[in-house]
């Protein structure tokens, strides 16, 4: 019964800071995407650490984070 | 032994496991001890893991025992699972006896409940089907 | 001395109810209550006096009397079909994904409370999982004797051309989307190693009743989790109890002391529930038999038809008009039990495991004790 194990692949660090003043020239090629979901249009938003937080679709600016995909235990109490 | 509430931890035995191979007595020991200043006529026993359940089913059986003089059961503390019993018996009888007595009576009373509840049932059910 | 009478045992076994308070509730069949009266226990006595009377009997509901019996051991049994009946039920919820709009905990305990039945004889075989914890290793790693596995795994889409049916203004869930329901039926059992042979087919693991809705969903949101259902008793959680009640009343008693006749009789049978009371009409018999009846022939007259289906309510006892014309009690040694099972196991069987548990407990207690004599 292994599936207590957590995936180490899918740990999001979700560093989004900035917003407004970020500069392109500052977004870091090699970090890590993360997915966000619009909050108008629902569409899946991949960003990188720097990118400016906005809507790829409509240009809202209000990014939810997505779920976790790490398994989480619950007691059925 | 002085009456200090050791804390120990009750392995659940399976009661309804058709085999009897997991119960240990020794397990059962622990369930049970005597609080001090206990004479052969009057003593308190100190029942592990039991409750108002078996405690009032033990009180009325012993009760029902003419050589006891006094029977009662309290729960000391209700996060305790521990269940205190005395008994005093008149004419020097044992406690002892007194409480084997009332455990062997009520098992009897127990055997003759399932058999009537069975046969019971089984009548119903072959009425109903008439 | 003699023993008492019949009518004297009656008595002493009939509990008063009055408009404000109860009387003689103490049980005194014990020995030293009545002088030169022997109430030592006697099996032969017990054995003649108590009766066990079936008045419904299905799978899922049993009503029954049991007489002669005392209330300590009654309520024994009766706390013993609450709480110490083991039963099978979820215990651990291992979420990977819940997009729905339920909260992880909330759905975690949903699934916990679902009744859970599989083959009897698979659930008896199935050993106590105790979980590990920092100084005790428990049980384990768990394993197929211990924990069963299921898993629910769905998720809710849109049928085809449910959009635009749903643009079109339709609103129908039904109609517009799949999955959008998820019910207990979808919980899928992994049997692993023995549970195979355990569990065979058509008395698998699944749940009691399939249409327990345990969660809402709309397209997009999905749910991906597998549980371990392990056995468990009342005492620890209220999941693991096999009754959904199991309760007793005592038989009610409704004694008319003086005749209740006219208009009066029909006043006092809308006192009590339907067919408690019936009406009769005076006849020149009991005109005879009773001069409080002169010239009342043929008029109705209250008769206690079936005094189970009183509910003891004391409506009667409100009315000026029935002062001192009627008495009501219960007998205390006639227990009406109802025991309703959730299905796991039927009710009879319930009713005979706790008398058996009743036994294994004393059992515990006099190995105990006899390991303490030696």
């Amino acid at each position: 019964m292994s599936q207590q194990q957590p995936n180490p692949q899918t740990y999001t660090t979700g560093y989004t800071t900035g917003g407004a003043t970020t500069d392109t020239a500052t977004i870091d090629a090699n970090a890590r995407t993360v997915h966000y979901k619009c909050g108008d249009c629902d569409q899946d938003v991949p960003l990188k650490r720097g990118e400016p937080i906005r809507c790829r679709n409509c240009g809202h600016r209000v990014l939810y984070k997505q779920r976790t995909n790490r398994m989480v235990q619950f007691e059925a109490r | 032994m002085n009456g200090t509430t050791e804390e120990k931890a009750v392995p659940i035995v399976d009661p309804t496991s058709a085999t009897e191979e997991e119960i240990d007595p020794s397990i059962d020991r622990d369930r049970i001890r005597v609080l001090s200043g206990a004479t052969d006529t009057a003593a308190s026993f100190q029942i592990d893991g039991e409750d108002h359940t078996l405690g009032n089913a033990l009180r009325y059986i012993i009760h029902k025992n003419p050589d006891v003089e006094f029977c009662g059961y309290s729960i000391p503390h209700p996060s305790e699972t521990k269940m205190n019993l005395r008994i005093q018996t008149y004419d020097g009888v044992s406690v002892y006896d007194v409480l084997d007595k009332g455990l062997q009576d009520l098992m009897a009373m127990c055997d003759v409940v399932e058999e009537k509840f069975t046969t019971s049932r089984d009548e119903f059910v072959n009425r109903m089907q008439e | 001395m003699a023993p008492p009478s019949a009518e004297e045992l009656t008595r002493r076994k009939k509990l008063e109810v009055s408009p404000e308070i109860v009387s003689n509730q103490a049980s005194t069949d014990l020995p030293g209550h009545w002088p030169g009266e022997n109430h030592e226990w006697d099996l032969d006595y017990f054995k003649d006096n108590f009766n066990v009377q079936f008045h419904t009997h299905s799978p899922h509901d049993a009503t029954f009397s049991l007489t002669g019996i005392d209330t300590s051991v009654s309520n024994a049994f009766r706390r013993i079909l609450l709480a110490e009946i083991p039963t099978l039920a979820i215990e651990d919820v291992f979420i990977y994904n819940n997009t729905s709009i339920i909260q992880d905990e909330v759905l975690a305990h949903r699934l916990g409370l679902v009744p859970l039945a599989g083959s009897r004889d698979g659930l008896r075989w199935l050993k106590w999982y105790k979980k590990p914890s920092d100084d005790d290793e428990g049980s384990g790693t768990p394993s197929d004797y211990n924990t069963i596995i299921l898993r629910l795994e769905v998720e809710c889409k849109w049928q085809e051309g449910g959009l635009a049916r749903a643009v079109a203004g339709e609103t129908d869930p039904d109609k517009l989307y799949i999955n959008h329901n998820i019910y207990a039926r979808d919980l899928v059992w992994h049997p692993l190693g023995k549970q195979h042979d355990m569990f065979p087919a058509g008395q698998e693991i699944r749940p009691c009743n399939p249409d327990i809705l345990l969660v809402k969903m709309r397209p997009g949101q999905k749910i991906m989790l597998s549980m371990h259902a392990v056995k468990g008793i009342g005492q620890d959680h209220a999941k693991f109890s096999p009754v959904a009640t199991a309760s007793y009343r005592l038989l009610p008693t409704i004694d008319i002391l003086k005749p209740i006749t006219s208009a009066d009789a029909k006043k006092f049978a809308r006192c009590f529930p339907r067919g408690v009371i019936r009406l009769d009409t005076v006849s020149a018999e009991d005109v005879a038999n009773d001069p409080q009846l002169e010239g009342q022939e043929g008029e109705p007259k209250a008769v206690v038809d079936d005094p189970m289906k009183d509910t003891v309510s004391r409506e009667c006892l409100r009315h000026p008009e029935f002062k001192d014309k009627v008495k009501l009690g219960r007998v205390r040694d006639h227990f009406i039990f109802k025991v309703e099972s959730t299905g796991q196991w039927e009710s009879d069987e319930l009713f005979l495991e706790s008398v058996k548990l009743l036994k294994v407990k004393c059992q515990r207690i006099k190995r105990g004790l006899d390991e303490m004599i030696r």
